[in-house]
């Protein structure tokens, strides 16, 4: 799955530690995310779709054979 | 995600305090048939109680005492307990299991009598030291790459 975290990240002038404080996650977690090694859950992908004023397809997106 | 119920953090560092003595007497009775005189019961007549096999209850403190430890430490809270631990704390628990029932099923399959014996003893314990190693490296490895 990708996701468009960090450039949601870069546009709201969020550093990885001010968007985890945001949502209760770790700063790791975060970054976990970004890299794609893990999928949040869906009550954190609409916690973070919410803050970044985004529905949660623009900021995940399956991708091909998924 | 709806949280897993855990004890406290303070428990982690309970747990290790405690495993170490435990692991401790539970070696030396399983290596060297340790035993601390004071915890033997002296059985009479009166009790209706035969305590003739054993009526030392080193083994027996030293097993619950491992357990329990592993148990803090297995089971409670991280500092920043988020969803991405919590899924890294189930998936190392089904790593665990399945090595530990994969190494049980190659030690039925290779030994017997009192070797055997004493691998099962131990295999009470493996399970949560192969979670707790597993969790422990699998964190290891979340925070390395924030670095």
């Amino acid at each position: 799955m990708k996701n468009k975290i960090k450039i949601q990240r870069a546009i709201h002038n969020l550093t990885q530690d001010d968007l985890a404080r945001k949502i209760s996650v770790s700063r790791q977690t975060i970054n976990t995310m970004e890299a794609g090694k893990y999928v949040p859950s869906t009550a954190l992908a609409l916690k973070m779709a919410r803050l970044f004023e985004v529905s949660v397809e623009e900021l995940f997106q399956l991708e091909e054979g998924e | 995600m709806k949280k897993l119920p855990l004890l406290p953090h303070v428990c982690q560092r309970i747990g290790i305090l405690a495993l170490v003595p435990f692991l401790a007497l539970g070696i030396a009775h399983m290596g060297w048939d340790y035993t601390l005189p004071w915890l033997t019961y002296h059985a009479n007549s009166k009790d209706g109680i035969d305590f003739s096999t054993n009526s030392n209850f080193t083994d027996e403190v030293a097993a619950v005492g491992i357990i329990v430890s592993l148990v803090l430490i297995a089971f409670s809270k991280e500092k920043v307990e988020d969803e991405a631990i919590q899924f890294f704390r189930l998936a190392s628990l089904q790593w665990a299991v399945i090595v530990n029932y994969v190494v049980l099923v190659i030690c039925i399959l290779s030994l017997y009598g009192g070797v055997f014996f004493t691998v099962m003893t131990i295999n009470m314990f493996t399970i949560l030291f192969f979670f707790i190693i597993r969790f422990r490296y699998v964190l290891f490895q979340h925070n390395k790459a924030d670095a």
